[in-house]
């Protein structure tokens, strides 16, 4: 191809249009084929069953059947739960983390944001085992307790509050990253303008610092949120039996029971819920750039 | 839009096909070989069957892939069927420790060779014990036994019946666990263990195809019976997601006695992963399950009479030998078909039946009737 010299792409406004649309093309194909399109036949393949002649038909029988079936609805609240917990946890831990590491300077500031950004590069599976020797029981928890004569504590290692633990240490970087971007948008002025005339620690974080940063915890609370609710490893190996969590059920369903429908149906519902935390983050998005 | 523009996109595109990656095809005379098993495993293939597979057959190569777990070789053979379809190479000739009943509907669009007509010469020397769909091709074999701490509890006074055992699990509140049935076939087969005593003790009722008449009032009593076992579990009715952590707690002395594969008691005893004072013992009026290791072998694969030809001989006296003595496992075939002195050698130590339970049916049934009758309705903050 011969390249001539480029005086007609430059300058004008309307040419750049197509050029943007060109660039956001590939990404919205990919999302189409990779995401939105399997969505659309995960759906159509739980309302268009066969009947015992084969024949298809439309029928909601597999979505009937999980909300009747209490130990799906089991699974499903035990998710819930285990992801508002999760949640609150790590905002409770990670916005005190984000605010010293705003204010802080120094050496100790810079070992606190590695000790918080850590997990990140540590595999969940990994992680697991790592509970279950420090947290399980005879754990080192419990060895270091027994040693100065405290009694045995009872594990959280398979119980609910097994996973809790693992997702939120796992969880921890993420959130305080986005907390902390987004208290980059706390100007120092505002703060000490703020305490020139008088307002105390409380008042400044709740009139001066958290009106800045509702929409990062908005959007670490959806991000967070999305991964906890499709968590699967952390569930799986520190879990209980029953209930599970959605992903360690869809898995099971699948696999174990040989069963794609019901599993694609729970993914289905999996998605619904996700969805709705999804929209919290484009909602977020979309108001931070029209402002 | 301008010329120029779309001049550029289109190279762009162009270029960018370029850089991906090439279609790649199965060489000839190189077997891909795909295992869901453990490390041990492929360690016996690379050291053992592919050297001598490759000495006795020139030009032909083994190319062992660990594929991870079950799920890792199902996308291999997902390919496969994809591959059927579009006919094309599906880069795939054998896996191992994969239950060809999956991918689903894989049998009936014949993606599996059927071994009942396959003419392997050593075919009829298989443990009939061992036999599950013809697509599927026992050749190794593990059996469930109790391991257990002998600080804690003495050798002489280990339970060696079922009705021992329990009995022990009740004076000794918290000092048992088993895995899910699902995710482990150590406590799988514990299950089953309990389905087959509350059954009248007689593993011969149960077979591959007679789950829908018999299912349904097989199972319930030995629910029944696990549920009551439960509160004398660890943390009341905890269940571990498989055979390793149950092997951990057993290690950290969280437990006194779990039930175990042998051929991974034996082995976490050598590495020293459980104390040198891990006990054995399987109970004698019926044994724990056993299971067998199955190989398939992709009916489109490049290779596919290479493959065949290891399917042979991984069944040959040679390899089924050293089945026993490098890896610890029982043999593929029956006991009759390994050498004598293996077989005089290992006559007081391995039991020369291995009950097994079948797959098939009864296998979705037990899974899921554990998860939904006995893993839920334990009071475990009492």
């Amino acid at each position: 191809m011969s390249l001539t010299p480029a005086t007609d792409i430059v300058g004008t406004k309307k040419s750049g249009r197509p050029i943007g649309l060109l660039l956001v093309a590939a990404p919205v194909l990919l999302v189409a084929w990779m995401i939105i399109w399997p969505i659309i036949s995960a759906i159509g393949r739980t309302i268009w069953l066969p009947d015992e002649g084969g024949t298809e038909s439309f029928s909601l029988e597999t979505y009937r059947f999980f909300f009747t079936d209490q130990y799906s609805l089991n699974n499903l609240s035990v998710t819930l739960w285990t992801t508002g917990v999760c949640a609150l946890l790590l905002v409770l831990i990670c916005l005190p983390i984000a605010l010293y590491l705003r204010f802080a300077k120094g050496r100790l500031a810079a070992y606190v944001q590695g000790l918080a950004i850590f997990p990140m590069f540590v595999p969940s599976i990994i992680l697991s085992y790592a509970v279950i020797r420090v947290l399980g029981p005879n754990g080192t928890v419990d060895l270091l307790l027994n040693s100065v004569g405290l009694p045995h504590i009872r594990s959280p290692y398979l119980t609910p509050w097994g996973p809790v633990i693992g997702l939120v240490w796992d969880n921890i970087p993420l959130t305080v990253l986005i907390l902390l971007s987004g208290l980059g948008n706390v100007s120092n002025q505002s703060i000490e303008a703020a305490r020139d005339v008088g307002a105390g620690r409380l008042a400044l974080l709740w009139h001066i610092i958290l009106p800045r940063i509702s929409n990062s915890i908005l959007v670490a609370v959806s991000f967070t949120v999305l991964g906890i609710f499709s968590a699967f490893t952390l569930p799986y190996v520190l879990g209980p039996a029953a209930p599970e969590m959605m992903g360690p059920f869809m898995q099971r369903t699948f696999r174990d029971l040989n069963d794609p429908t019901s599993a694609i149906t729970q993914a289905v519902i999996t998605f619904c819920f996700c969805i709705v935390f999804g929209l919290f983050y484009v909602r977020s998005v979309a108001k931070n750039r029209t402002t | 839009m301008k010329r120029r523009a779309f001049m550029l996109s289109v190279g762009g595109a162009a270029a960018g096909m370029v850089l991906l990656p090439r279609m790649a095809f199965a060489e000839a005379g190189k077997i891909d070989w795909y295992t869901s098993s453990d490390q041990n495993i492929l360690d016996f293939w690379t050291n053992v069957v592919k050297p001598k597979f490759e000495a006795a057959n020139a030009g032909v190569t083994l190319n062992l892939v660990d594929g991870g777990d079950s799920a890792g070789v199902q996308a291999i053979a997902e390919r496969a069927v994809a591959a059927m379809q579009t006919n094309t190479d599906p880069q795939a000739d054998m896996a191992e420790g994969f239950d060809t009943r999956l991918p689903k509907g894989g049998i009936e669009a014949g993606l599996w060779v059927d071994f009942s007509k396959a003419n392997l010469s050593n075919y009829s020397k298989i443990n009939p014990l061992a036999f599950d769909v013809p697509t599927s091709l026992p050749y190794r074999g593990s059996q469930v036994l109790l391991a257990y701490d002998t600080t804690k509890l003495a050798a002489a006074d280990a339970p060696k019946t079922w009705e021992a055992l329990v009995a022990w699990i009740k004076a000794n509140p918290g000092q048992f666990v088993y895995n899910r049935p699902d995710k482990g076939g150590s406590g799988g087969n514990f299950v089953r263990r309990a389905i087959w005593e509350a059954n009248g003790k007689d593993p011969s009722k149960f077979t591959v195809d007679n789950f829908g008449a018999f299912g349904a009032e097989a199972l319930p009593p030995a629910w029944a019976m696990l549920k009551d076992l439960a509160p004398s579990l660890m943390d009341k009715g905890a269940y571990t997601s498989g055979n390793t952590q149950s092997i951990q707690l057993l290690s950290q002395g969280a437990v006194t006695m779990i039930p175990a594969w042998s051929d991974q008691a034996l082995q976490a005893i050598s590495t020293g992963v459980l104390p040198e004072t891990t006990g054995l013992v399987q109970l004698t009026d019926l044994a724990l399950a056993g299971g067998f290791t199955k190989i398939g072998v992709f009916s489109n694969g490049v290779n596919k009479d290479a493959a065949l030809k290891l399917a042979d001989f991984v069944l040959s006296e040679e390899i089924q030998s050293a089945v026993i003595t490098e890896l610890g496992g029982f043999p593929g075939v029956s006991w009759d078909n390994v050498s004598k002195e293996l077989r005089e050698k290992y006559a007081d130590v391995i039991p020369a039946t291995i009950p097994v339970f079948p797959g098939g049916e009864w296998e979705k049934a037990i899974n899921d009737g554990w998860y939904r009758e006995v893993a839920p309705n334990v009071d475990r903050a009492a």
